[in-house]
């Protein structure tokens, strides 16, 4: 099956298997690893990616589902003139990042949620912040420095 | 997993999906939100995969209303139904189970029709709409086209009235003949977010304007086979006036919603416990 | 004044990690490499008739397929009583019996699944209890129980005991005798376990990119289990997604790799699952504790007598030793003028356990901080008052040895206590749906290493670049925690040379200096003292070179933004490092060191000052309980915890967020449900962790006690925080509802059958404390 989308930017045509996850088709065929693998059952967040403005986890994703679609994963996120973005500074700052293999997910979710915030002119509350992140797991920082992070990108 | 994927993008591609594979083993999946962790747990190889994440057919995607009818697409998503304001001010029964339903992520994908077709005794949206007396509208590859009421669509555990030529095309929902309501989603589980529901209960009552009951739909999930309505309970609220009910009317109504309950034990919790909390939230409603 | 210790820096490889960049084991793609898969048994207990791979084997993109029939090895764990590949019979739901290697993974899989094995299906035993009883069968055929404990099935036994126990107990006016339950459950790191192995078959040498927290035991055990030489096993620590405890074995999914490597001559990689990481990971050891405390009149503490059978399950890890860590606390959390502590782990069907984050900690204090309410409430006594009047103190030798050079436990009791309003929310009564309770836990753990290996040391080489950068090759792990950076604002502190120009290097065993491994919450302890002594040497280099150049003699030299000052005299770092190089003798900017802590074995009755120094903590938690669900939620946590000196503070605020959400979760929602040996519960849906919106807020107040043997002070911190939390959440529920739990996880379904009836059931899913003994 021919699929043609658009990943971090580039448009791109892939010939891929239709039954191909879209985890599967960014990490193994298109080689970007900063998405990462951490349970492949919808449960832990750790695979978050960016479709067309909304977060999803892309190991519940079929690839052949991106087509005509915009994808951006971690890696998407860098640009020449900030290497970062600023829910990862936030993160830096606030100390949100220890084992950090749940942190691109994290980093996914909390700007999907930003750039909707922003998008409807709304400053969420602590509680939500934290919803907004109920579907990502972390098992070292018990999630306070992660929201603490995510509400400073809201001021 | 190693299956084959139709993707329509219109009525006609998808209805001439379903004829052409009457013969074939073949799985119609919207949100998969479900359905893959049930391919990776079996064979694949043969099957056949109607994708509908393609469809570019609004009837099955839009929320509309008209004098009578609130209609919802099929292949809404949960996060589309949060963020609907009719849906959030009129039904909060609704609002409530859509949002509690697992995380942003999921609800980014997941689907009203997937969600009620997956047939869960534990499905959020599906409790809700069944307290809402949905009705499935349901189309067939012959096209022919028929209604069905939700709580009766739903045959029993993993069953449904589907033959094999059909899928839902869109839910209804009545609407709402007053702005006096009671309506909210309880689930209960053993953290804040992203759970099963070990038991949940959906209620929607409306009230005319002295606060007497005229509506009442009560639904319970988790606690049988499928997702009980529960007449009597409702029969009993209905006349009675919800700021004025005894604490002995609320036991009574939680016994009504109780005698639907016929739960299982297993590894979240056991059928006592499930009958215990079912009765214990079923007194508390009217108290918030 | 300290310029950089004691301020919030930022995690040294940050950036990598939250931009994606860092590279885990899933990570890794070597050419040519293979992927394995392993096949684990379908019954926790039988005998293996017949293995057969053919169809395995005949299928397109197999390499090769192993079985124990194959391999030539030892067997692992520190009892060597668990073969690597399984043959004859299987012991538990995670035996491992065959392994395929294949060129993808889906391949590997769909092999596994082809491979018939016979089986003749067995009765096994799933209860430590029964499993000691005489006509039960021995469960591992390599244990030495009969031999060494005069019992088939004991994996392992510890005794311990101080002073007069019969005269203690006649002094006693209260006397609690109480019985605990304690849960298995998992460390469920976020990235699954994971290793890359490559064997190079012209010098035999194997390198394995592994997510070990102890790279150089591990290359002694990998060596054992192989046949090999230890040298010849290089080990690369890739970025660790998680490590809490779970990677202090080698488990046999490593030497598994490495075989697969060794027999298909292609690099190997395996990768668990979600599902096989519930399955096949090691877990925390469940145990019965049977807990008999008592206090005089006055409420000052006289004994404690303890008797734990720990299910060991089939086969040995470092699950039985947590005896040295809990025999720790009894003896001598409080002061504890007798103590008596019996210890045995019983061989079971159920899966081995290993170490995880607080050693048996969690489980000891939850039982010593519920007897102490107990004792309190007979006595009529406040339950934080009982705790100030027995608490440790500056100073005191315990029974066990252990010597409490500075102490922060009477000021860390204190700040819970009136920050928390303890005193206020105990008093206030408890009406309706919702109701809120508070209860008080204290810890004691070791909190500069442990001398449990013949070194608890660690090594430093130190490099400074002709360009004034600077490399510290230490032989520490970084698994999330923070060491690296902890690290670097030490060389900062004192060679005042920028976190830019610092390079931390710690993956390689080839490279770095030996070190025993991240555990005992050892790390910034033993790898910063280590360092520091690193930097001593090299300062000495520098003075003596910065002396002859600029003519000057002193050796109080001030070194800030790269520079070397005295009074009117600088130079810059690396002007000093060049001269040194390339002006006669020609020399580098180099130098190695090796840091051995203080501490001091135990002798045979496990008495002597084993620890650097130690930490002490206590916890205050309030819940509310919902009567209508049964649901605990937690409110707030106040925590203060005697961390020496606070080196980061944002890494020791994470350390006690994190470990207090693991800490809450074993109080509440955690728990791996087996049936008949069977994981009913392998997923994270399954397995409740606590998610975001779970987390209570935390307010954490540090103790400064200033230990000399700390680097700066300090003392370890990263387990502490999770070791008194569920005693402390046990201890509020109780305060809130007026009942209380003897067995972890407090489940909904707990909480709302105790306040249906009183009397809780004998049978089913509920096995409560054993009947109450009071005023012997």
């Amino acid at each position: 099956m021919i699929l043609t989308f658009k990943i971090n930017g580039e448009w791109v045509t892939q010939e891929i298997k239709p039954s191909l996850l879209l985890i599967d088709l960014i990490r193994d065929v298109l080689q970007l690893k900063g998405t990462k693998p951490g349970c492949l059952e919808g449960e832990c967040g750790a695979c978050s990616v960016i479709v067309n403005g909304d977060a999803i986890n892309s190991c519940m994703y079929l690839a052949i589902n991106v087509d005509g679609k915009e994808v951006t994963t971690i890696e998407g996120l860098e640009n020449n003139e900030n290497p970062l973005h600023q829910v990862q500074e936030k993160m830096l700052e606030h100390g949100a990042v220890q084992c950090g293999f749940c942190s691109p997910g994290m980093v996914m979710t909390t700007k999907a949620y930003s750039d909707k915030c922003i998008a409807e002119g709304i400053t969420p509350t602590r509680e939500e912040v934290k919803k907004s992140l109920e579907g990502n797991l972390c098992r070292c920082t018990g999630y306070a420095k992660i929201i603490d992070a995510a509400e400073a990108v809201y001021k | 997993m190693n299956f084959d994927v139709i993707s329509p993008k219109t009525t006609p591609e998808l209805l001439n999906a379903i004829y052409d594979n009457q013969s074939k083993n073949f799985r119609i999946g919207a949100g998969f939100t479900d359905l893959i962790n049930q391919f990776k747990a079996q064979e694949t190889e043969g099957l056949i995969l109607i994708n509908l994440a393609q469809l570019t057919e609004v009837d099955f995607k839009k929320i509309s209303e008209n004098e009578i009818n609130f209609q919802i697409g099929a292949l809404t998503t949960a996060s589309e139904l949060i963020d609907n304001k009719s849906i959030k001010e009129n039904f909060p029964v609704l609002y409530q189970a859509a949002n509690k339903l697992a995380s942003t992520q999921i609800r980014n994908v997941a689907t009203v029709g997937g969600n009620i077709c997956n047939v869960s005794p534990s499905g959020d949206m599906t409790a809700a709409l069944i307290a809402l007396k949905a009705t499935c509208h349901i189309i067939d590859c012959d096209g022919n086209e028929r209604k069905e009421l939700l709580s009766s669509f739903i045959r029993g555990l993993k069953k449904t009235s589907l033959t094999k030529k059909e899928l839902i095309k869109n839910i209804t929902i009545p609407k709402n003949f007053s702005k006096n309501i009671k309506s909210g989603y309880e689930k209960v589980g053993s953290r804040k977010s992203m759970e099963i529901a070990i038991v949940s209960l959906a209620y929607h009552l409306q009230m005319d304007d002295k606060g007497v009951i005229t509506y009442a739909g009560v639904a319970c999930g988790a606690v049988a086979p499928t997702i009980p309505f529960t007449t009597s309970a409702c029969e009993f609220l209905t006349g009675k006036n919800i700021n004025d009910i005894s604490d002995s009317e609320k036991e009574e109504f939680a016994k009504r919603v109780l005698s639907y309950a016929n739960p299982i034990s297993d590894i979240r919790a056991s059928d006592w416990y499930r009958k215990e909390v079912l009765f214990n939230i079923s007194k508390t409603i009217f108290e918030r | 004044m300290m310029k950089v210790i004691g301020k919030s820096h930022q995690k040294l490889d940050g950036k990598e990690r939250v931009s994606g960049k860092a590279v885990y084991g899933h990570d890794i793609e070597l050419p040519n490499m293979l992927h394995g898969s392993i096949l684990r048994t379908k019954y926790p207990c039988a005998e293996i008739i017949s293995i057969d791979t053919s169809k395995a084997l005949s299928l397109d993109g197999v390499e090769c397929i192993i079985t124990a029939n194959d391999v030539d090895v030892n067997n692992i764990g520190y009892k060597k009583d668990h073969p690597i590949l399984k043959k004859g019979t299987v012991n538990c739901n995670r035996d491992e019996i065959a392994a395929v290697a294949a060129r993808t993974k889906e391949i590997a899989d769909k092999a596994i699944q082809l491979i018939e094995v016979e089986y003749k299906i067995k009765e096994g035993v799933y209860d430590p209890f029964e499993a000691l009883k005489e006509t039960t069968p021995r469960i591992n055929e390599f244990g030495k129980g009969a031999e060494q404990f005069g019992n088939k099935n004991m994996a392992e036994s510890f005794h311990y005991e101080h002073g007069n126990l019969e005269e203690q107990k006649a002094k006693s006016k209260v006397i609690i005798k109480k019985r605990y339950e304690l849960p298995r459950v998992t460390h469920a790191c976020i990235a699954t376990s994971n290793i890359t192995a490559e064997f190079n078959n012209f010098d035999g040498r194997l390198t394995l990119w592994s997510s070990t927290q102890v790279p150089f035991l591990y290359q002694r055990d990998i060596a054992h289990a192989l046949k090999m030489e230890p040298s010849k096993i290089r080990v690369i620590q890739p970025i660790i997604g998680g490590g809490f405890g779970s990677k202090l074995d080698m488990h046999p999914f490593e030497p598994i790799c490495a075989l697969l490597a060794i027999k298909s001559g292609k690099p190997v990689q395996i990768l668990y699952s979600r599902e096989e990481e519930f399955i096949a990971s090691p877990t925390r050891q469940p145990m019965v504790i049977e807990l008999t405390t008592g206090c005089d009149e006055n409420g000052k503490f006289t004994f404690r007598e303890v008797e734990i059978i720990k299910d060991n399950g089939a086969y040995t890890s470092w699950g039985a030793t947590t005896p040295f860590v809990m025999m720790q606390s009894y003896s001598s959390l409080y002061q504890v003028p007798a103590c008596k502590f019996d210890s045995h782990a019983v061989y079971t069907n159920n899966p081995f356990a290993g170490s995880f984050r607080g050693y048996g900690n969690p489980q000891a204090t939850f039982s010593i901080e519920s007897n102490i309410d107990l004792m309190a409430e007979e006595l009529g006594m406040s339950q934080a008052e009982i705790r100030l009047i027995n608490a440790n103190y500056k100073g005191e030798i315990t029974g066990q040895g252990l010597h409490f050079k500075t102490c922060g436990a009477i000021p860390a009791l204190k700040t819970v206590i009136e920050k928390s309003n303890y005193d206020k929310i105990m008093a206030t009564p408890n009406t309706g749906r919702y109701r809120r309770g508070v209860g008080l836990g204290s810890m004691l753990h070791v909190g500069g290493g442990a001398k449990i290996y013949r070194s608890d040391g660690c090594g430093t080489t130190l490099k400074i670049d002709d360009y004034g950068y600077l490399t510290i090759v230490t032989g520490s792990n970084e698994i999330g925690q923070g060491s690296e950076t902890v690290l670097a604002m030490i060389a900062m502190e004192e060679l005042g040379i920028p976190k830019e120009k610092i390079k931390v290097i710690n993956t390689d065993t080839d490279v770095k200096p030996w070190d025993v491994g991240v555990h005992a919450s050892r790390t910034s302890f033993v790898a910063g003292n280590s360092l520091l002594g690193a930097i001593k040497l090299i300062k000495e280099k520098l003075s003596k070179k910065a002396i002859e150049l600029l003519d000057v003699v002193t050796d109080d030299w001030e070194y800030a933004n790269g520079m070397m000052r005295f009074n009117e005299f600088e130079i810059k770092l690396d002007k000093v490092v060049r001269e040194m190089h390339f002006a006669s003798p020609h020399e580098l900017c180099m130098v190695n060191y090796f840091y051995e802590p203080p501490s001091k074995f135990q002798d045979k009755d496990f008495k002597g000052d084993v620890s650097g120094n130690y930490a002490f903590a206590s916890q205050a938690i309030e819940v509310e309980v919902d009567t209508v669900t049964g649901n605990v939620r937690v409110l707030n946590v106040h925590v203060s915890q005697d961390v020496g000196r606070v080196l980061n503070p944002v890494g020791l605020q994470g350390q006690m967020e994190g470990g207090l959400a693991t800490g809450i979760g074993y109080a509440l929602t955690e728990e791996m449900i087996y049936e008949k040996g069977v994981l009913k519960n392998p997923s994270f849906h399954g397995y409740k962790m606590l998610t975001s919106t779970d987390m209570p807020d935390v307010h954490f107040y540090p103790i400064e006690t200033y230990d000399e043997a700390g680097p700066y002070g300090s003392k370890g911190a990263g387990e502490a925080p999770l070791i008194p939390t569920a005693a402390a959440i046990a201890n509020a529920v109780s305060n809130a509802l007026g009942v209380r739990f003897y067995s972890l996880p407090i489940t909904a379904e707990k909480v709302l059958r105790a306040l249906a009836s009183p009397t809780p059931p004998k049978e089913g899913l509920l096995r409560e404390a054993k009947p109450v003994t009071k005023h012997q």
